[in-house]
């Protein structure tokens, strides 16, 4: 090949190097050795590079050894089964590692390659070997095994981890984070008795979260402050290996116990911290991971940077729980506050309101919680649960929280974890909550600012049952003291009357009965009922009440009093559209005259006819603007004994039936009572075609022809309106010409007893009432007083035994029944004693 | 506020206490401290109920009550009633003693004399 390339030399000729080559001198001192053997391997010839690396002097080898004598056990044996079979079949092999064995028995690792050379006939002749240095080569690779085995290892490590860390994503709350961590030591590190303890930092305690509790001699928690080597570590936030057990005598006397009771050698204890990694000044502690080996182990770095490792990805984990835990325990709270507030919202009055909030707290929130409220004069409580904490320590927090409106949140002491919060609206302190937390949720005072915003809404809740409470009562009394004021009665007539408030706790109607003389000869009767409910209706109605009262004559009539009515309304608009029924009695000639604005026919009863209802004298509702304001009215002559039904809607009118159906009912009703004594004859109806669960007011009068032998009083819990009872009573006793001796009698029995009902039977309930019926006979005056409170040991208060005494004293019979609330039954001759 | 039941006035060297009206358990207590207030330190009580219309047994237990003080601290004390009437029932009713009770006020400021 010729070129003619300008810069490179023509290699198809010899180079001459620049000195001497002596090919002896080549051979014996080539960078490798070489080695010429018979078949079997005799040595025949060796160089100096072979002899200076193995050791040998060319007299220990030539014609003494083998090649394969040369090597150590285990090569000899490859050489035989490969080497030289190898050899034999291919004529060559290269590239074959062995261990050269040094006559100082070092070894060197060699890489061999071979040629069989053959005679003229093909025999194997001499076997040509060159031998080169392979310890760089081999400790290279020798290396690379290490480090995979390192890897392999730390694969495993990492794998475990991983593992952890994936657990740990999927882990919400702290229990299951505990559960994903115990388990990271075994896996990782071959390591046992792993226990996960998780720092409540609101108690100062620990709590073991995970794993068996091999370590804690009694209970579940540890102090914060404890001597233990777990607590130590939550305290100071650092990695503690402790390597055997003579060194946790040293430092930890406690560890060393456990370590021989559960066969640990080495423990390793380790913070499990929030924050960055790496970063372990002032990182939280949120728990501590401890586990344990059964041989003492050093623990190399990789392996504690692992573990640091877990520690951190576990406290994150533990970090994002609590974060969770937070959020869905606000959620929860924010959920409860709602709900409580919608549930309180169902019960209008307060005391069910009360009931109904402690039934929310107890068991759910508290184990034992009790409202008390300063209304009227004493308090009303009610309360659930227990153990029910010491009453004079309740008693002073009480006091103390209504003095300073502050709540006290106390988690030590002798009642722990006992709660009092203000029930306060617009600074007035209404009364106090009290609780104690049920068993597992945080200690009140960890819950200061949920427990201010339930004791703000539940103060505003109950204030409005409260006004809700006080209104109805003011609206209640007024009604009654209208309705039940002074009703007329003489021998020639009677009325009877009753009234019904509806079964739900609606507010009071505007219904209203009234009967009053115009002169001593005309009698009127009226009953009305105003649009709407509440306090104001029940003021319209005193006014309306009262404007007939004004305006009635005894000249101007139904008719024209109904005119007059009219204009009266014109000025007070929430008169506009009510209904009244008015009839009018000349008592001399029994005439009836009568005229209906927009209500009701009355229904008359005389003897020996059926009732029939009262179709004439009909126009609108007062003030009416659509109906007819022309006022016209009927006179119907009344035979002796007749019976005058007047009426509101409420008795008759079902959304279940018609309107005539009512009125068929109600004529019957009132036929079949035809005989019946007039005492007890309204409320008898009312009970028969209403019955007790009515959704409407009932209002009833009923004019007898003939007198009433019945006084029948209801008043509010106040010790307040006993007087006004006993005006009634003063003056329905004189008109019966009972004896001054017998009234005086009557009078302080009564008072006795209703008293008793005040102080005893509603003690707890400032809106109960007491029910008063009186009837008078030639012989004897009987007094019935109905309370439908709860009574406890009224013979323990000294001065209301006082009171009983001069109930048996005054009277001649006092008999108790306490089947359905108290009914006093006391009787007593008339005449002097 | 008390004025309608109670008034007081001096007679000689005792206290006159006038009461009228009806005393039940809606004034008995307030009547009650009122008096106490006002005859606290006297040397002599005369308590006037001939112009009670109603006592009840919250009225006698102020009554009682007052009697019994006045008995432990040694100062002479009488009850003025009418020979009929509502307080006497209710004072009867009550066995009050015969040597409390006085028909006449003049009477009963002589006896508290002695």
């Amino acid at each position: 090949m010729t070129e003619s390339g300008e810069g490179g030399p023509d290699v198809t000729q010899d180079l001459r190097v620049p000195w001497e080559e002596d090919p002896g001198d080549l051979y014996e001192h080539a960078p490798c050795g070489y080695l010429t053997t018979l078949p079997d391997g005799t040595i025949v010839k060796v160089n100096e590079t072979f002899l200076a690396w193995s050791g040998y002097e060319r007299t220990d080898l030539v014609g003494r050894r083998r090649f394969r004598d040369l090597l150590g056990a285990g090569d000899r044996i490859y050489h035989e089964t490969h080497y030289a079979p190898l050899l034999n079949m291919r004529g060559s092999v290269s590239e074959v590692a062995f261990d050269l064995i040094r006559k100082d028995g070092r070894r060197l690792p060699i890489l061999v390659n071979s040629v069989l050379g053959r005679d003229s006939s093909g025999l194997p002749r001499a076997v040509r070997t060159t031998v080169f240095n392979a310890t760089e080569r081999r400790s290279y690779e020798k290396e690379l095994l290490a480090a995979r085995r390192a890897a392999e290892a730390s694969e495993q490590r990492v794998g475990a981890l991983q593992q952890v860390v994936a657990d740990l994503a999927a882990a919400p709350t702290a229990a299951e984070v505990g559960d994903a961590v115990v388990r990271a030591p075994g896996a990782a590190f071959g390591a046992e008795g792993a226990q996960v303890w998780l720092l409540d930092a609101d108690r100062a305690q620990l709590t073991l979260l995970a794993g068996a509790d091999g370590g804690a001699p009694a209970g579940d928690d540890i102090p914060l402050a404890s001597s233990r080597p777990v607590a130590r570590v939550a305290r100071r936030g650092d990695l503690h290996v402790i390597g055997s057990v003579a060194e946790a005598e040293k430092h930890f006397p406690e560890l060393a116990e456990t370590m021989r009771r559960t066969g640990h050698r080495t423990m390793v204890l380790l913070p499990l911290t929030a924050g960055f990694a790496g970063e372990s000044v002032g990182a939280e502690v949120l728990g501590v991971l401890s586990f344990g080996f059964g041989e003492e182990r050093e623990l190399s770095d990789s392996e504690l940077r692992v573990v640091r490792l877990l520690g951190h990805q576990a406290g994150q984990a533990l970090d994002r729980a609590r974060l969770y835990d937070d959020a869905r325990r606000r959620e929860e709270r924010a959920t409860f506050l709602a709900e409580t507030t919608r549930a309180l919202d169902e019960v209008p009055r307060l005391l069910p309101r009360a009931r109904r909030l402690i039934d929310r707290l107890v068991p759910r929130m508290a184990e034992w919680a009790a409202v008390r409220l300063q209304v009227g004069p004493a308090p009303l409580l009610a309360g659930e649960g227990g153990p029910v904490p010491d009453p004079e320590r309740l008693a002073q927090r009480v006091a103390l929280v209504t003095a300073n409106n502050k709540a006290e949140l106390t988690d030590d002491g002798p009642d722990r974890d006992l709660a009092v919060l203000p029930l306060a609206v617009g600074g007035r302190v209404l009364g106090t909550l009290a609780l104690r937390m049920a068993p597992g949720r945080p200690p009140a005072s960890a819950e200061a600012s949920f427990l201010g915003d339930l004791a703000d809404r539940v103060a505003l809740a109950l204030e409005n049952a409260r006004l809700y409470e006080q209104e109805r009562a003011v609206a209640r009394t007024l009604q009654r003291s209208l309705l039940a004021s002074d009703l007329p009665g003489d021998p020639r007539f009677a009325v009877e009357t009753h009234y019904q408030a509806a079964a739900q706790d609606l507010e009071v109607g505007g219904d209203w009965f009234d009967a009053f003389l115009i002169t001593p000869d005309k009698l009127a009767v009226v009953v009305g009922d105003v649009v709407g409910r509440g306090i104001d209706a029940a003021t319209t109605m005193g006014q309306l009440r009262s404007a007939i009262r004004a305006l009635a004559s005894a000249e101007a009539g139904p008719a024209r009093l109904l005119e007059r009515l009219d204009r009266f309304v014109d000025r007070v608009e929430s008169a506009r559209m009510a209904t009244v029924a008015y009839a009018e009695v000349d008592l001399s000639s029994n005439e009836l005259t009568y005229a209906c604005a927009g209500h009701l026919p009355p229904l008359l009863a005389e003897p020996g006819s059926a009732p029939a209802y009262l179709l004439e004298g009909r126009s609108g509702a007062l003030g009416t603007l659509a109906g007819r304001r022309a006022r016209i009215e009927h006179r119907v002559p009344l035979a002796a004994g007749s019976r005058l039904l007047l009426y509101t809607d409420g008795l008759i009118e079902r959304r279940t039936r018609g309107i005539d159906a009512g009125f068929a009912m109600l004529a019957r009703a009132y036929a079949g009572r035809r005989a019946s004594p007039l005492p007890g004859l309204t409320a008898g109806l009312a009970a028969n075609l209403v019955g007790p669960e009515h959704a409407d007011d009932v209002c009833l009068l009923c004019l007898a022809l003939g007198t009433e032998d019945r006084l029948e009083r209801s008043i509010g819990a106040d010790p307040q309106l006993i007087a006004s009872l006993r005006a009634d009573l003063r003056g329905w006793l004189a008109s019966h010409g009972v004896d001054e001796q017998t009234a005086q009698a009557v009078l302080l029995a009564s008072s006795e007893a209703v008293a008793n009902a005040i102080e005893h039977g509603y003690r707890n309930d400032p809106f109960g009432i007491v029910d008063i019926t009186t009837v008078v006979s030639a012989e004897a005056v009987e007094v019935r007083i109905t309370d439908r409170g709860d009574w406890q040991n009224p013979h323990g208060d000294l001065a209301r035994g006082r009171g009983l005494r001069l109930m048996e004293q005054a009277m001649d019979e006092v008999t108790f029944d306490r089947t359905d609330g108290t009914t006093v039954t006391m009787r007593r001759a008339r005449g002097q004693r | 506020m008390t004025d309608r039941w109670v008034t007081f006035a001096s007679l000689g060297d005792a206290e006159l206490v006038r009461l009228a009206g009806e005393i039940d358990l809606s004034n008995a207590p307030e009547i009650g401290r009122e008096i106490v207030r006002h005859a606290g330190g006297a040397e002599a009580v005369l308590i006037d109920l001939t112009a009670v219309s109603f006592l009840d047994s919250a009225g006698v237990r102020l009554l009682d009550g007052l009697v019994g003080d006045l008995d432990r601290a040694g100062v002479p004390i009488k009850l003025v009633v009418g020979e009929t009437g509502a307080a006497r029932m209710t004072l009867q009713l009550c066995a009050f003693r015969e040597d409390l009770l006085s028909t006449d006020l003049d009477r009963a400021a002589k006896e508290l004399r002695i």
